[in-house]
């Protein structure tokens, strides 16, 4: 039984270690820009589903986990570029909405290209196996998940808080304006922004891959997940979407022991006690 | 006025013109969830993605004192109304205490939640397989057996709310909500206290979400999982946002498009639903006021505001 437990939170801390990427890819593009992108999930689920194609006509998952970031990433630019910041004076609404056509394009594309059955990879040869843990053992590859993980979010968390060009976005969200005056073509900074967050939903959907295949619907059932965690970490803060997503992680993970049924239900409702209790979510400030 | 008079001549003859009921109940219904979302966007400037909570939340209720209670119609959907206004009542304070895109977020999230609710709670909502075995019963000793029939009593309902709904927008509740969309702050410090309108705001769009989902139990006589899915909240959204959410002709025009395209189309190619996101975006990008705006500047300009 105790195996089972530790097992069972290790698996939390895996799964909450993927909604932390995505939550913070979220933060940047939701808490950052401003930008309320609904297809955050779709862009998890073409990650993913990229990522079957590269494998499958590669047999190199290397490449694909390198690849598949940076052609979703091209497409956010582009989202970004010819509708979001068009979008932008029409106000929040039209971008939800528009977003929103963007899932239902993506859905159903993905749906025309890899067919509505789930897809699935095996775990690259050099991740398989696992570490004995006593009578049972943990997969590498799962292993491999978190270290990548805490390495992406943390080199974008210095690039954002360490690097020039991170000083100059912060100070471009305080006072765009001002930062125009300089002579710094903000705008163009807030569109990389925009696809590194779109990067790291992709990269995350491709990571998951090898674990839990590609479903069509995917984007959408973690977008939701993926608002409970921003709001229980605290919305806008990178730091915040890191825990919250290892906490819902967890939570879930222990739910799925404790009481199966309620496993998906909990995490909302630790959202909405959270809005009630500290409306600014556990790391935010507000 | 004339226009509500051609609204009750056109779906008063809509079944003799064409012989399709079914589908002809399912526009009424869905035009009537379109409708309690334009009434959150449209006057209060709130986009909601929890309008299938409430719409299943309805649905589940009246079928459960049809089921359980052998309750007459009317009382049915009156169940269904309470239950649809507490829960959005409920979730809208959650909701619509934060800025913008927050609340947004959570009638999204929350809609999630009711959603696994219902997939879980399989004693009450039949789970996956959805609910079956709802009785129909007799109104004012008429016997609603017949499509057609069922159809007419949906179209009293619905076109009694779709009047309530217009004249609940010229009221001075009406004018309050709208001025919340203008400018929150101004509404708040003129001295309306704003939380509660935004509360029963919820509440009536959740009372006709609810609504909606009473009629549309009766239809088939089941309700599926779907009637409180995420999806069926993004397609109201489509729904209401294509025929222009301003006003709740242009909902109802969107709904009725909506439905009968998802009709036909899904025959012919399975996949519609790709030009249909195409169309929604370039519609989003473009022609910001919804099909209606073509026929009523005021809903355009309500739609940009």
């Amino acid at each position: 039984m105790s195996g089972l437990v530790e097992i069972q939170l290790l698996n939390g801390v895996v799964q909450g270690m993927m909604y932390a990427l995505v939550a913070a890819g979220l933060t940047l593009i939701f808490g950052m820009l401003d930008i309320p992108n609904f297809a955050h999930g779709a862009f998890y689920a073409l990650g993913a589903y990229v990522a079957f194609t590269l494998i499958s006509a590669t047999g190199n998952f290397w490449l694909a986990i390198a690849v598949v970031p940076l052609v979703v990433a091209a497409i956010g630019l582009a989202v970004d570029a010819f509708a979001m910041r068009r979008l932008a004076r029409a106000g929040h609404v039209y971008q939800i909405l528009f977003t929103l056509g963007l899932v239902l394009i993506v859905q159903e594309a993905i749906v025309i290209v890899w067919g509505a059955d789930p897809t699935s990879v095996d775990v690259p040869a050099a991740l398989a196996g696992g570490v004995p843990l006593g009578a049972v053992s943990f997969p590498w590859y799962r292993i491999f998940l978190v270290v990548v993980a805490a390495l992406v979010i943390g080199a974008v968390w210095l690039g954002i808080e360490r690097t020039k060009y991170g000083a100059i976005i912060r100070a471009g969200i305080d006072d765009p304006s001002m930062v125009d005056c300089i002579g710094i073509d903000v705008q163009r900074l807030f569109t990389l922004v925009f696809g590194i967050g779109v990067g790291l939903a992709a990269l995350a959907g491709a990571l998951i891959l090898p674990i839990r295949g590609g479903q069509p619907a995917m984007g959408n059932e973690l977008m939701a997940t993926s608002f409970a965690v921003v709001v229980i970490g605290g919305l806008g803060s990178y730091l915040g979407a890191v825990a919250g997503g290892i906490f819902v992680g967890v939570v879930q993970a222990v739910m799925t022991i404790v009481y199966p049924a309620a496993s998906e239900v909990a995490i909302f409702a630790a959202m909405a006690l959270v809005i009630l209790v500290r409306p600014q979510g556990l790391f935010g400030r507000r | 006025m004339i226009r509500f008079a051609a609204l009750v001549a056109v779906v008063a003859l809509a079944p003799l013109v064409v012989h399709y009921p079914e589908l002809e109940t399912q526009i009424l219904t869905f035009g009537l969830l379109a409708m309690s979302f334009s009434l959150l966007l449209g006057e209060m400037g709130f986009l909601s993605f929890g309008q299938a909570t409430f719409n299943g939340v309805g649905a589940y209720a009246a079928a459960r004192v049809l089921i359980d209670a052998h309750a007459a119609l009317p009382l049915a959907l009156l169940v269904a109304m309470l239950a649809g206004a507490g829960v959005a009542a409920a979730i809208g304070a959650l909701a619509s205490g934060g800025r913008g895109v927050y609340g947004v977020m959570l009638t999204f999230a929350f809609n999630e939640m009711a959603y696994y609710a219902a997939f879980q709670w399989r004693d009450v909502t039949g789970g996956d397989n959805g609910l079956r075995g709802i009785p129909r019963p007799d109104i004012f000793g008429i016997a609603l057996d017949d499509a057609t029939r069922y159809y007419y009593v949906v179209a009293v309902v619905v076109l009694l709310a779709f009047a309530a709904v217009l004249r609940l927008n010229a009221s001075p509740f009406g004018a309050v909500l709208r001025a919340i969309r203008e400018n929150e702050e101004r509404a708040r410090s003129i001295g309306f206290r704003v939380a509660r309108f935004k509360v029963a705001a919820f509440a009536v769009s959740g009372a006709l979400a609810g609504l909606a989902g009473g009629l549309y139990a009766e239809l088939y006589r089941f309700v599926p999982l779907q009637a409180i899915d995420l999806d069926t909240s993004t397609n109201v959204v489509v729904a209401a946002l294509l025929g222009g959410a301003g006003s709740p002709y242009g909902a109802l025009l969107g709904a009725a498009i909506f439905t009968v395209l998802s009709d036909s189309l899904s025959h012919v190619w399975s996949h519609w639903p790709l030009i249909f996101g195409i169309v929604f975006c370039v519609v989003v990008l473009f022609f910001r006021g919804g099909l209606w705006s073509v026929f009523d500047r005021r809903s355009a300009r309500a739609a940009h505001g």
